[in-house]
């Protein structure tokens, strides 16, 4: 357990590297610092020297067709080994295919066939870089014919089979959720305790039809709502505040990671909901968090 | 090989980098056809048609990467207009050079070449030079890592071994030749001052990173082919050589310790 962090971005270099802010830890995303040198190494090095950090990529591209490029995964393994993150996550969808790259995160149609091909590949990933991984599910705005199950149903079976851990979003819990119509609070409840290591805290944009994963504003009320609930039923889950777009002073985010924190500690001293008493009770004795984290270390 | 998946990923792909639009690329697919066919692929509802949630993903695409190239080219932006006109280069840019590396920073590797035979070249002709030179900042930016030679080293040397040293250029410096003397444009935009037109005229720039900081400047002739000698390898008495046979240089010494010392203390050369 991490505690309760922010996303490490340019605009926040000078003031995390000048004045050290208090900061639980900073989640990195991995491709911005899988370069040959300059500037973004020198800014990691000097944060590292300071802070827990965890890898977090968003061009794995574990759901493409394509074969996945050795060379992206010694880039990763070798960033991995210099500066020894606690966990490395990347996205539960497909990035691009046939050689060319969308840079965005697609989602998956959630079949057998999906959940074969993924379980395959996050294994030669985890074999590659020599430690399980984090897969997050991804904010989708569109949502396939070809589905036999549900999301929920589709990531826990992913993570069970190819024995990894799971980042859940809840930001992107709530955006799908009102894109496709289904119960936020059945996810959050279906999700194996067993696996959730990480969460994701954001905000988005509403654009009436739909809402779109823009992290550009504060986390709204629904999702701390559905954060609420999930800190009562996995427990002790480290936090990570991400803002990309209009992002403010550092200040602001500290503040939301520590209303994160302020929530949990809230919500392990409510009551659990009957129902979900024994699982809860179970998930903060073998969460597989802190196990996981160690793996991640040794 | 996870044929049905592969099969959708692909047509996702295709509709979503259609050159004009979703729905053009719809009717384009032969096995989808005009009847709504994307909708037995993609579930649409009474807020969004299948259409409309591809649409979605087609304009993330192009304006992700929009934004990034903005972002690496403010000069070629400048000179363009933030308009239909760099819009306009883009979506041309992205349909012969589509991204295919995992970083989004590699987006803007072909950008010069593409403006090269660009029809943006008849208002502003040296705007592929332009584009080279902010995409060599980019990679200088994030080129590899070397330690400085400090001049102490250099002091200690017995004057017999001067003439065989070989001198190091940082492996992420850059010497490039370019037509069109776009420095001073590119430095204009750089310090929101009004930018004139680049002048013609066959110029190296050197592009070099110090301290994390990149920074760039013409090079006068003989200093330019002494660097360039440096970087083949070659040794101390050959830059010297090569530095007294340039027709402008008056005092050849004097001129090759100047240069010896700007390249010192700019941290251009790699020691160890």
């Amino acid at each position: 357990m991490l505690g309760y962090g922010v996303g490490l971005r340019r605009q926040h270099y000078s003031h995390v590297l000048e004045t050290c802010p208090k900061m639980d830890w900073f989640e990195v995303i991995s491709e911005n610092f899988m370069v040959a040198g300059g500037r973004p190494l020198e800014v990691l090095e000097g944060v590292r020297a300071n802070y827990p950090i965890a890898m977090h990529g968003v061009s794995m591209s574990i759901g493409s067709t394509d074969p996945l490029r050795p060379s992206y995964l010694r880039q990763l393994r070798d960033l991995a080994r210099r500066f020894e993150p606690a966990w490395i996550s990347d996205h539960l969808c497909w990035t691009g295919v046939g050689g060319r790259n969308l840079h965005d995160l697609l989602p998956l149609p959630y079949t057998e066939e999906a959940i074969r091909h993924v379980v395959a590949r996050i294994r030669q990933v985890q074999d590659a870089l020599g430690r399980p991984i984090l897969i997050e599910n991804v904010s989708s705005y569109m949502a396939f014919a070809a589905s036999t199950m549900t999301e929920w149903e589709f990531i826990s079976a992913i993570a069970a089979e190819a024995d990894c851990g799971i980042l859940l979003d809840i930001n992107n819990i709530f955006v799908s959720a009102f894109n496709h119509r289904f119960d936020a609070h059945q996810y959050i409840d279906a999700v194996p305790a067993e696996r959730v290591v990480q969460y994701h805290l954001a905000g988005h944009s509403d654009h009436g039809t739909h809402l779109l994963d823009t992290h550009d504003h504060p986390v709204c009320d629904e999702v701390w709502a559905l954060y609420e609930r999930a800190a009562r039923r996995f427990g002790a889950v480290s936090a990570l505040v991400e803002w990309d777009d209009h992002i403010p002073e550092f200040a602001e985010l500290a503040q939301t990671a520590d209303r994160a924190r302020t929530i949990f500690a809230t919500a392990a001293r409510t009551p659990k909901h009957d129902s979900l008493k024994n699982r809860d009770a179970d998930s903060t004795e073998k969460t597989g968090k802190p196990a996981l984290s160690a793996d991640h270390r040794a | 090989m996870p044929t049905r998946l592969k099969k959708l990923e692909s047509l996702l792909y295709r509709l979503i980098t259609a050159p004009s639009g979703v729905a053009e690329g719809i009717a384009a697919e032969r096995d989808l056809g005009p009847g709504g066919g994307l909708d037995a692929i993609v579930l649409g509802d009474d807020r969004l048609s299948a259409e409309a949630r591809v649409d979605i993903y087609a304009d993330m695409y192009f304006y992700r990467l929009l934004d990034a190239l903005k972002e690496d080219f403010p000069a070629t932006l400048a000179v363009l207009g933030d308009s239909d006109n760099f819009h306009n280069l883009v979506t041309g840019y992205l349909l012969e050079y589509p991204p295919t590396e995992p970083s989004i920073s590699c987006c803007g590797r072909y950008l010069a070449v593409y403006l090269r035979d660009h029809p943006a070249r008849e208002d502003a002709p040296f705007i592929a030079d332009l584009a080279r030179l902010e995409r060599a900042i980019v990679e200088v930016f994030l080129g590899p890592d070397a330690a400085a030679l400090e001049a102490d080293s250099l002091h200690a040397l017995a004057p017999a071994d001067w003439p065989a040293i070989k001198l190091r250029l940082q492996p992420s410096a850059q010497i490039l030749a370019l037509q069109w003397r776009v420095s001073e444009l590119l430095r204009a935009v750089e310090e929101q001052r009004p930018w004139k037109p680049a002048e013609q005229g066959a110029v190296k720039v050197l592009v070099w990173r110090r301290n994390a900081r990149v920074f760039y400047r013409d090079l006068e002739e003989a200093e330019a082919a002494a660097l360039e000698a440096v970087s083949r390898g070659a040794a101390f008495a050959k830059i010297c050589e090569i530095v007294a046979a340039d027709d402008h240089t008056q005092d050849p010494v004097a001129a090759m310790n100047r240069m010896l010392a700007r390249w010192l203390s700019d941290g251009l050369l790699m020691g160890g």
